[in-house]
């Protein structure tokens, strides 16, 4: 069992009717040279590396950027399609007036799993007040909450917003709710490790690759940036795998991921144990 | 007169070697051109074009060659952010092994047929997949 919690579904096949749409997306996201692609290629992909699960990731820019990067209906309709496939996330614009409905449709008549936030991206400092009613469903539902962290590609993406320590005071106002802080909140690793070591509903994930080939930049995660008996022995219930695909392909950091040592019980925890826990708030 | 068809293949694995010989005559034989020539040509730059024996020994020597020339893991420039694709790039690999195998092939066609020895196949060669791929075959001649 491998589960990818970090996918962008920008080129999926079934949303990428409308070829202004996807472009926007492309534009907003910042990933280019890539089309749509259907399930075939792309479970031909997850094949390649034992991929059986993955979460979805919408965002919704519409008071910054004036739309979505994949909706929740979107997202919805995806997982409608394979619901033994996909996890389900909901997105909102914390700025809008309606944000909190926008949430309750998306837990309560849609099926979505958690919450995909970017502060970088929607402007906002995650720990701001204005944030609470949001944080405080999310934790009142027993919904997680992904929020990008560290560098953004994103273009208009200050990382001000991202930077680990933002994030701290969330955790100390809502001990019960679960947030993933994603790549690892690249470059800044060690405030991540301090994070994860203090407070225990904090989760990253492995979707950084930024300045080397795969191999080169988990071993530099895993055993450098870190040291090597870090994960397994202070928080090996909190890292979970994650691609951030269409940025990185899962399967290549799946092989990397491999060949970093480390014990059974922390490799299956990375691998599929953390995402359940992380997705249900109970054991697997 | 000039024919251009497309083959599309997609892969299942992250090297393969995907026998396109029959295709290849097939588009020949249904061009309406009885001489001239047939260019195998790939849009990619992490596949290849090959000819060769089909023999799963072959097949698995020249992959052991490839491999043993261009590793996977080494110092490559080619592993970095790109920001015109907002993607990373990791394959080197495969854009090595590319220029190992060469991205055509050409062969005379005489009588509305193609031209080859009996060893030689036609192969499409995945180095960076699995992905959804094209192969161009332009048919020239009269």
């Amino acid at each position: 069992m491998l589960i990818d919690m970090h996918i962008h579904p920008i080129f999926y096949g079934p949303i990428c009717e409308d070829e202004q749409e996807v472009a926007f997306r492309g534009d907003t996201f910042g990933v280019w040279k890539q089309g749509p692609m259907d399930f075939d290629e792309l479970f031909a992909e997850w094949n390649v590396c034992g991929l059986t699960q993955a979460a979805l990731l919408p965002l919704d820019v519409t008071t910054t950027a004036g739309g979505w990067v994949v909706n929740n209906d979107e997202i919805q309709s995806l997982c409608k399609l394979y619901p033994d496939k996909f996890y389900g996330f909901a997105s909102v614009d914390p700025h809008r007036e309606d944000a909190l409905e926008v949430l309750e449709k998306a837990f309560h008549q849609q099926g979505l799993r958690g919450l995909k936030l970017n502060p970088s991206k929607q402007k906002f400092d995650p720990s701001d007040p204005c944030m609470e009613p949001i944080y405080s469903l999310c934790e009142k539902e027993n919904k997680p909450i992904i929020f990008h962290a560290g560098l953004s590609w994103e273009p208009d993406a200050p990382a001000k917003y991202a930077h680990p320590l933002a994030f701290e005071e969330i955790a100390i106002r809502h001990p019960r709710l679960r947030m993933c802080l994603a790549h690892f909140a690249w470059p800044w690793v060690r405030e991540m490790v301090m994070l994860m070591i203090k407070y225990p509903n904090i989760y990253t994930d492995t979707s950084l690759l930024y300045v080397d080939s795969p191999e080169e930049q988990m071993q530099q995660l895993f055993t450098k940036d870190m040291g090597p008996m870090w994960f397994e022995r202070c928080f090996p219930r909190q890292v979970m795998f994650g691609s951030n695909g269409p940025r990185f392909r899962a399967f290549k950091l799946k092989r990397a991921l491999d060949k970093v040592p480390m014990r059974d019980f922390a490799r299956e925890n990375l691998y599929y144990k953390n995402a359940l826990r992380f997705l249900s708030g109970e054991e697997g | 007169m000039v024919v251009l068809k497309t083959i599309r293949h997609l892969s299942e694995s992250v090297e393969e070697y995907f026998n396109i010989t029959q295709q290849v005559h097939d588009i020949v034989r249904n061009s309406g051109v009885k001489n001239g020539l047939v260019a195998v040509i790939t849009a990619h730059t992490t596949t290849g074009i090959l000819v060769n024996e089909a023999l799963p020994c072959v097949e698995a020597d020249i992959s052991e060659m490839l491999e043993k020339t261009v590793p996977l893991e080494a110092p490559y420039l080619h592993a970095h952010f790109l920001p015109t694709y907002g993607a990373t790039s990791n394959n080197s690999q495969g854009h090595l092994k590319s220029v190992l195998t060469g991205n055509h092939c050409l062969f005379p066609v005489i009588d509305g047929e193609i031209v080859c020895g009996g060893a030689q196949d036609i192969y499409l060669v995945e180095f960076d997949g699995p992905q959804l791929r094209k192969v161009f075959v332009e048919v020239m001649g009269e």
